[in-house]
């Protein structure tokens, strides 16, 4: 699978697609909702079954990181299932700002 | 709505409500804002976890949407020079600069008029501050609440002087939403007079400004005459204004105990509609009320009748008993009526965006201004970066240079 920055893959189980904004190495299978992700140019006749315990979903604008390989995905269409590389669950890349209150 | 602003590109340097909301306002418009936040701890604003004791959903923040409604949010850490270079070209490409970082942190961070002119002689240079840009303070930082709401003069005119202290600003980010206002007007303004004659200005804006602006009138005739003739009464059921003396220029409760505000402020044509609709037509055969003379002169002592009137029925029937009266009256809403409020819903002056999280649209008042009759339509606010990468392949960039400015730090 082709996993240079700027790639554009979407998701086998749901209606979520990404962006490569951060290439990793040595991954053997990305995967959301526990199906491979495809190139963005392929048709999908039907969407798989997304497998248990896979389901924490995807949000637009949001960035997922996996720390071993490197590879960080930008979500730029939401979705249901959970991005994991090679079985590893990706982290939600969240801001850090300082906490204040109001 | 027609995009005013359709091609604008303004570039964003500024964090919390009163600069960032101006963009917001620019995007209503139809301009491009790019908004810089720090690759990894985003706009400031972002930290808020709690507000009036309540958690903060992040993705559905309206502390972020308000503000930052329709723009890109690209993450780069400016004290990097590579960032810094980046900024500089992603100015060159814009018609306006817009920040709030005080001066000592434009000079050290060298996004000053000066750096930013640079990199594009063109540019219009929009500053928000706390305290205006001269003057012994213009180093010190400040909210609304302090610089606009207290030292401005508002809350002295908004509070009666018989509670212990000044009362506070009327919810979250009132000064900050008016003086984006004045930001994008004055924005609005540079352009128009760059397209006139090729030449750009620096714009500023202060929360002082702004509030002091706001309560302008008050000030002006209190410098004329040198004295403080405006004073805020202790709200009291059905009491008359000093110096008023007009018994339909009150405050009255209602059954259920909701105020209701007549305002008619020149009573003589209105007296038998008013008395009408109050249930209070045998008023008009007594001689201490039934022409506007006398009922001025009798104010204090109409005013019970009215107060009792009132206390017979319930909110809802007087809104609706009220609907066809003559004179001027208003009710006073909550946040959560006003978002019901027919008028306002009529108005468009609330509009939905799709919310990221994939939840219910998330519905914001849009800003007051309307072109052509059409109501504004805008998307969400940005997640912290989302738009970084996209943004600067659109600006011309290659992978292989995204991922050194990644290397170096630049952006995240």
């Amino acid at each position: 699978m082709d996993l240079k920055p700027g790639a554009r893959l979407k998701s086998a189980v749901c209606s979520a697609e990404f962006v490569v904004v951060r290439a990793g190495t040595g991954i053997d299978e990305l995967s959301c909702g526990g199906a491979p992700l495809v190139a963005q140019d392929v048709t999908i006749e039907a969407y798989a079954a997304i497998a248990a315990g896979l389901d924490g979903g995807v949000g637009l604008g949001k960035r997922y990181l996996d720390e071993t390989s490197g590879l960080e995905l930008l979500a730029s269409k939401a979705g249901l299932g959970s991005l994991t590389v090679d079985g590893r669950r990706m982290a939600p890349k969240e801001a850090k700002p300082l906490p204040s209150s109001d | 709505m027609t995009q005013v602003m359709k091609d604008v590109r303004v570039l964003e340097v500024a964090q919390f409500t009163f600069v960032p909301a101006a963009g917001g306002v620019l995007t209503d418009w139809g301009a491009e804002v790019i908004k810089i936040e720090h690759p990894v701890r985003g706009d400031a604003q972002r930290g808020l976890k709690v507000l009036q004791r309540l958690a903060v959903n992040p993705q559905r923040a309206a502390t972020m949407h308000h503000s930052n409604r329709g723009k890109k949010s690209v993450g780069i850490d400016i004290s990097n020079e590579q960032g810094l270079q980046l900024l500089y070209e992603i100015a060159a490409t814009c018609d306006v600069f817009l920040t709030n970082f005080l001066p000592a942190a434009r000079q050290k961070l060298k996004i000053d008029v000066e750096h930013i002119r640079r990199a594009n002689p063109n540019i219009i240079y929009a500053r928000g501050s706390a305290l205006g840009d001269k003057g012994p303070e213009r180093e010190s930082g400040g909210f609304d609440s302090t610089a606009f709401w207290a030292r401005g003069g508002s809350a002295v005119l908004a509070t009666p002087k018989e509670l212990d202290g000044p009362l506070g600003m009327p919810g979250p980010a009132y000064g900050d939403t008016i003086g984006a206002m004045f930001i994008a007007g004055g924005i609005s303004a540079a352009l128009f007079h760059r397209e006139r004659t090729g030449v750009a200005s620096v714009v500023d804006v202060s929360l002082l400004s702004s509030g002091v602006w706001a309560t302008g009138l008050g000030h002006d005739v209190a410098m004329d005459l040198n004295t403080l003739p405006f004073t805020q009464p202790l709200p009291v059921n059905g009491g008359i204004v000093e110096g008023s003396q007009n018994p339909f220029m009150s405050v009255y409760k209602t059954r259920d105990d909701r105020p209701i505000q007549l305002c008619v402020l020149t009573p003589g044509p209105y007296i038998q509609d008013t008395f009408e609709h109050l249930h209070l037509d045998h008023l008009m055969q007594d001689e201490r009320f039934n022409t506007p003379e006398a009922l001025m002169a009798n104010a204090n002592l109409c005013a019970p009748y009215i107060a009792e009137a009132f206390a017979c029925h319930s909110f809802s029937y007087w809104t609706e008993r009220l609907r066809t009266m003559k004179g001027q009256w208003a009710v006073y809403q909550n946040s959560l009526e006003v978002a019901q409020d027919p008028q306002v819903l009529a108005n468009g002056m609330i509009y939905e965006v799709e919310s990221a999280d994939g939840g219910p649209p998330i519905r914001l008042v849009a800003n007051p201004v309307q072109f052509d009759g059409e109501p504004v339509s805008n998307t969400r606010g940005p997640e912290a970066n989302e738009h970084t990468e996209l943004f600067l392949m659109d600006l011309g960039l290659d992978w292989e240079r995204i991922t050194a400015l990644k290397d170096n730090g630049a952006i995240a």
